[in-house]
C-alpha cells in the first residue's frame, strides 16, 4: 500500500490537470483576488474559500477522471485478480490526493499569512486540519460517484461539473449569501461544501462556535452518505456499457 | 496412484452461464485448464471468449455453473493480461512494474524489475511514460506486469492483437519459453497460425458454446480440415 501511495503522490506532480486545478489555480486565485479585493476582513474569507475550492477541485473534480481512466483501462478489474484488496488501493490513492490537498493548503495558509497578514491560532489550525481531512475524504467520495457514473471523458466532466459547480456557487466560499434568496440559503445547507467552507472560515478566524459543531456533524454525515453512494455505484469494469452494446445486437 | 499420463487439472469450470439481458453470452460452457499446458480459446468476435475467461478468473460471477481451483492459493498464482491494457498513464514503465508488484504485495528492487522489463524487451523503455509507448510495447509491458509474481498459470487475452510482425514474434517466443519453463498458459487469439504453433489444446467457442475442443492435429483430422483457418471458417459458417 505504501508503494501505491508513494507512486501516486509523486505521479500527481506530473499530471497537468492536478497542476492546474489543485496547485496553480488556488494560489493564483488567492494572490490575484487578495490584491484586487483588498477589503477589511475579506482576506480571511478568501483564504478559507480558496482552501475549500482546492479540495473541491482536487479530490472532487480530478478524482472522477482518475477513476474513469483506471476503470476503462481495466485496472480495477485486474485488481480483482490480485492480492492487494481494491479497498487498500483506493485508500492509498485517496491518501495521496489528501496529502497533496494538505500540502497545497499549507502553502495557501503561508501565502495568506505573508501577503495578507492573516494570523492563525493553534485551535484554528487544528480545526482547518480536521476540516481538510474530513473534506478530502468527503469530496474524494463525491469524485468517485462522478467517476462511477461517467462512461467517458465528456460524460464524466459533465457529471462532475453538475455536482460540484452548484455546490461552489451556493456556498459562502467567496461571497456572502445574506442577500441571496431564501431558497439558495436552504440549498446551501443541503450539501457538504457549505459546511466545509463554514468550518474552514471558523478555523481561519480561530473561533469554535456552536455552529462549528453543527457543521462538523453535518460534514461527517455527508461524508458517510457520499462514501455509501460511492460504494453503491462503484463499477469494476465497463460491463454496463458492454451489456448495452450486446443487448442492441 | 495418479496416472502420470493423466494431466492434472488446475481449474475446472462446469456449465457456466452468463447472461446480458435475455442473451446468454456464455451458454453452458464446461472446460478444464491442465497444469503445464498451453490452451488456446478461439472463436469469432463476440463469441464469449473474454467473458468465459473472466468467469474462470472469477472477475465476474456466473449466473449459473461453478469454477473450482485445484489449490486454495492458485488465485494468487495467476497472472492476467486483459484485452484492455491495464497500464497507468503518466507513470513510467518501471513505475507500472512497481505498482504491478505492489498489487501482488511484493516489494521487488528496481534492479529486479528492470531485469523483468528486459526479459520482455523493454529495458530501453523503463523510464518512458507508459502511455507514450507503442501499442506493441504497451502489450509487452502488460505481459511483464502479469508475470511480476512468477505465476503458475498465465491468462493472455489476445496478446498479439495489433502488434507488428516483429513484436508478435517476440510475444510468441515469450509464451513458448514460459510454457517450456512449466507455466500453464491460456490465451485467446484470432491468429490461427499462432494458435497452431503454440497451443497444446484448443477450445473453439461460437455463440457462447463450445463448438469443438481438442489438440490441433486431432481437431483437423476429426473435421477433415487442411488447417485451423479452414476449420475456423467451417465452424463459423451459417
Amino acid at each position: 500500500m505504501t508503494t501505491v501511495f508513494r507512486t501516486f503522490l509523486i505521479g500527481q506532480f506530473r499530471d497537468a490537470h492536478t497542476w492546474f486545478w489543485t496547485i496553480v489555480l488556488p494560489i493564483a486565485l488567492l494572490v490575484g483576488l487578495g490584491f484586487w479585493l483588498d477589503r477589511p476582513g475579506y482576506a480571511e474569507r478568501l483564504l478559507a474559500g480558496v482552501i475549500a475550492m482546492n479540495v473541491l477541485f482536487g479530490p472532487g473534480m480530478v478524482t472522477p477522471f482518475q477513476v474513469m481512466t483506471l476503470r476503462n483501462r481495466g485496472v480495477f478489474k485486474l485488481l480483482r485478480a490480485a492480492s492487494l484488496p481494491t479497498s487498500a488501493f483506493i485508500t492509498a490513492v485517496a491518501c495521496a490526493r489528501t496529502a497533496l490537498s494538505l500540502a497545497v493548503g499549507a502553502c495557501l495558509l503561508a501565502t495568506g499569512g505573508l501577503l495578507f497578514g492573516v494570523r492563525l491560532t493553534l485551535p484554528g489550525l487544528a480545526l482547518i486540519l480536521l476540516a481538510t481531512l474530513a473534506g478530502s475524504v468527503c469530496f474524494t467520495a463525491v469524485g468517485f460517484i462522478s467517476g462511477n457514473l461517467g462512461r467517458n471523458e465528456s460524460s464524466t466532466s459533465m457529471i462532475s461539473n453538475l455536482i460540484c459547480m452548484p455546490m461552489l456557487l451556493t456556498s459562502e466560499a467567496f461571497w456572502s449569501l445574506e442577500q441571496a434568496p431564501q431558497w439558495i440559503n436552504v440549498i446551501s445547507r443541503l450539501h457538504p461544501f457549505s459546511h466545509f467552507v463554514n468550518l474552514l472560515s471558523d478555523g481561519v478566524r480561530g473561533s469554535w462556535q456552536t455552529s462549528t459543531w453543527t457543521s462538523l456533524g453535518a460534514l461527517a454525515a455527508f461524508t458517510l452518505l457520499c462514501l455509501s453512494l460511492a460504494a453503491a455505484t462503484f463499477r469494476w469494469d465497463d460491463e454496463r456499457v458492454r451489456f448495452r452494446i450486446l443487448a442492441n445486437h | 496412484m495418479p496416472n502420470p499420463a493423466t494431466p492434472r487439472a488446475l481449474i475446472r469450470a462446469a456449465s457456466l452461464v452468463k447472461r446480458y439481458g435475455r442473451r446468454n453470452v456464455v451458454d453452458r460452457i464446461s472446460l478444464v485448464v491442465n497444469a503445464g499446458e498451453v490452451l488456446a480459446v478461439i472463436g469469432p468476435n463476440g463469441a464469449g471468449k473474454s467473458t468465459t475467461l473472466d468467469l474462470i478468473l472469477r472477475l465476474r460471477d456466473p449466473d449459473e455453473g461453478t469454477v473450482e481451483y485445484a489449490e486454495p492459493d492458485l488465485r494468487r498464482r495467476i497472472g492476467v493480461q486483459l484485452q484492455t491494457t491495464p497500464i497507468f498513464p503518466g507513470y513510467t514503465a518501471l513505475e507500472n512494474m512497481r505498482l504491478a508488484a505492489a498489487f501482488q504485495r511484493l516489494r521487488l528492487k528496481d534492479d529486479e524489475l528492470m531485469r523483468r522489463l528486459a526479459d520482455c524487451g523493454l529495458a530501453d523503455a523503463a523510464k518512458t511514460d507508459a502511455a507514450r509507448l507503442s501499442g506493441g510495447q504497451q502489450k509487452r509491458l502488460a505481459i511483464a506486469m502479469a508475470l511480476v509474481h512468477d505465476p503458475k498459470l498465465l491468462f493472455l487475452d489476445e496478446p498479439t492483437a495489433a502488434l507488428d510482425p516483429r513484436a508478435r514474434r517476440e510475444v510468441r517466443e515469450l509464451i513458448g519459453s514460459l510454457a517450456k519453463g512449466g507455466t500453464s498458459v491460456v490465451f485467446t487469439s484470432h491468429e490461427m497460425e499462432e494458435v497452431h504453433r503454440l497451443a497444446d489444446r484448443i477450445v473453439f467457442i461460437s455463440e457462447g458454446r463450445i463448438a469443438a475442443e481438442g489438440a490441433p492435429a486431432a481437431l483437423l483430422e476429426q473435421h477433415g480440415a487442411a488447417d485451423l483457418e479452414q476449420l475456423y471458417l467451417r465452424l463459423t459458417a451459417g
